[in-house]
């Protein structure tokens, strides 16, 4: 089924939505893209993508597990739960929607973990078509299509007047109904939304099939992987930024009488990260990021499936010295 | 979407209260512990081998395994050496203290595989831990298991764990137990010399024999290598492997040896399955 919506019922839509449901969109605060609380403005005025993907809706940065009160030795616990209720997010890119399914597995799969999975339960993903490439990006390389996702509940695409929309769950449509703010469209009109994107970058495509068998059989070669770690300064910066990783710390916080047990974002990237009491197994760089890449390329496949990269290409342009997986990727197939 | 999403927090420790602390060295503490809720403590149950979630609440939680045995259930027992935050903070505490627990996590030692075998526990210095775990397993259910030999090695007599449980095994008539240590004292009377030398003086026949071991990376190292020499088969070998872990369910992410999981796939291994590892990263 297809809807067509004009920017100005987009935002009233987005209002009413706003009566029954968090409303989340992309916002520009201190010059980041995040997605922030609706508050009645036009969504998405140049909006490429967010600084932080959208995974830190579902898996904050710091999330609270259980907090306490004590006193005279006694300890009362209480187990806290994700917030409840229905929740939007408008304006999710394809890469980003397909890094919060890649994770579901790893939160829900033998132990269900209640934070990541109500939090995205009870979200309605509205995502939108990319019209530019983001820089550093390689999402087709990585089997992505930026013009659809059948991991949104409604699809947009944006055209002059507005948008058109593909309902891809019954949980979206059921989102638009009434008619008030869209007007039916045809398979046509979706087909015709489709926008090429331009200046793509093609100098960097590598073989991800070639990649998937070769990590594997690189991962004893301790001499390549300390060539393409040289410069990698541990910052971790590419796995806080990653919508696929999802490693983290459990730690506590407490003031006299009370506290609480939160578990926040880690990084394989940092020597602490493995530490242990007599030794640390990976207690060189080169090891850490051959941890990285072949949990993404090799460990993760054999374990959920799926590759755990988008090509979102946060990590490409964010790197303090642009340490360039894609190159890395392109060693390793060649 | 998933819309059946359970309604438990799966990091939410319950209290155990310490009923006893004993110094086992100058830096290793065993504690005994009870469920504070009585259903709890009732529904409870585990295999030797597994491990779990221990917690002093405004310092963290830290992995240790269950030293106690699942056939001695009226409370639970873990031993921690003192070595950073969590476990320092472990060795303030006192009898009526609160601790958080989370468990058991884990597979566990196949005691299928070791039924109507010999079996050979070659432990070291606080290794003995997950070993003792099984030893009072078998030990109690002693018809089920042949010929049982247990040598444990230190670094010095002060270093030796479970010095009680240690004697009582010495005079245990169904056992053959060699304490060894790496330097011996003018009281010492036991074997003096490092644990994988001492087993291959030894000489234990790999003849329907299991061997489990557990110990500092180094001397699990040695004691494998001797083991081979011996004639043992790596399907006839088992250990447990130490990883840095924090949620001990999978999620965290950290404590992986290639696509394997410590927490969820062992910590329990057979010398077969080792061998296979794509990473020397343990």
């Amino acid at each position: 089924m297809y809807l067509k919506i004009s920017r100005e019922n987009l935002r009233k839509w987005l209002t009413e939505l706003k009566k029954g449901a968090e409303v989340l969109v992309p916002e520009k605060v201190n010059g980041l893209w995040t997605y922030t609380p609706f508050q009645g403005q036009d969504p998405l005025p140049n909006f490429l993508n967010s600084r932080i993907p959208p995974k830190s809706v579902f898996f904050p940065s710091m999330q609270a597990l259980v907090e306490w009160k004590s006193s005279g030795g006694s300890v009362q616990l209480r187990s806290l739960t994700p917030a409840a209720g229905p929740k939007v997010l408008f304006g999710l890119r394809p890469c980003d929607a397909r890094g919060l399914r890649i994770l579901e597995p790893v939160f829900s799969q033998d132990n269900q973990d209640i934070f990541y999975g109500q939090n995205l339960s009870r979200t309605l993903l509205l995502g939108v078509a990319c019209r530019r490439p983001c820089p550093g990006s390689f999402c087709e390389q990585m089997g992505i299509d930026p013009q659809a996702a059948k991991d949104f509940d409604l699809s947009f695409r944006e055209i002059t007047q507005g948008f058109i929309v593909k309902v891809i769950t019954e949980k979206g449509g059921k989102l638009t109904g009434g008619g008030v703010f869209f007007t039916e469209a045809a398979a046509k009109e979706w087909e015709e939304a489709r926008s090429e994107i331009k200046n793509k970058n093609e100098t960097l495509s590598f073989d991800l099939e070639k990649v998937k068998t070769r990590v594997g059989e690189r991962f004893t070669d301790e001499e390549f992987w300390m060539r393409v770690s040289l410069k990698c300064l541990n910052c971790g910066i590419c796995t806080y930024l990653c919508p696929t990783c999802h490693c983290f710390d459990i730690c506590d916080l407490q003031i006299p009488g009370q506290g609480i047990r939160f578990r926040c974002f880690d990084s394989c990237a940092f020597p602490g990260f493995t530490k242990m009491a007599v030794h640390n197994p990976r207690e060189e760089k080169w090891r850490r990021y051959r941890q990285r890449v072949s949990h993404k390329f090799n460990f993760f496949p054999q374990n959920f499936q799926n590759v755990a990269c988008v090509g979102c290409g946060r990590c490409v342009v964010h790197c303090p010295v642009n340490l360039d997986l894609r190159q890395v990727l392109l060693a390793i197939s060649g | 979407m998933n819309e059946q999403v359970q309604e438990k927090n799966i990091y939410h420790p319950h209290l155990m209260e310490i009923i006893k602390v004993i110094p086992e060295t100058g830096d290793t503490k065993t504690f005994h512990i009870k469920f504070q809720d009585q259903t709890l403590a009732k529904s409870f149950s585990f295999l030797a081998g597994q491990f779990a979630e221990y917690s002093v609440f405004g310092e963290g939680e830290a992995t240790f395994c269950i030293s106690s045995s699942p056939t001695r259930l009226t409370h639970l027992e873990f031993s921690v050496k003192k070595v950073g935050r969590v476990t320092s903070a472990l060795h303030q505490l006192n009898e009526g203290d609160l601790i958080g627990f989370r468990g058991p996590y884990g597979n566990h030692f196949p005691l299928d595989k070791l039924r109507g075998q010999n079996l050979l526990f070659v432990g070291g210095g606080i290794g003995l831990a997950p070993l003792r775990s099984l030893i009072h397993n078998v030990v109690d259910t002693r018809e089920d298991y042949r010929q049982i030999t247990i040598l444990y090695g230190a670094r010095t007599p002060q270093d030796l764990c479970f010095r009680y449980d240690l004697e009582a095994w010495v005079k245990n008539p169904t056992l053959t137990m060699v304490p060894t240590v790496d330097a011996g004292d003018k009281n010492w009377k036991g074997k003096v010399g490092l644990v994988p030398m001492v087993l291959e003086e030894l000489k234990p026949s790999p003849v329907e024999t299991v061997a489990i071991t557990c110990g500092p990376p180094i001397m699990i190292r040695y004691t494998l290598k001797a083991l081979d020499k011996l004639g043992f088969t790596p399907p006839q070998v088992w250990t447990t492997l130490e990883m840095k872990m924090k949620c001990g369910l999978g999620k965290c992410g950290r404590c992986n040896i290639g696509p394997l999981y410590v927490c969820k796939d062992g910590p329990v291994f057979s010398l077969e399955e080792i061998r296979n590892f794509i990473s020397d990263e343990f």
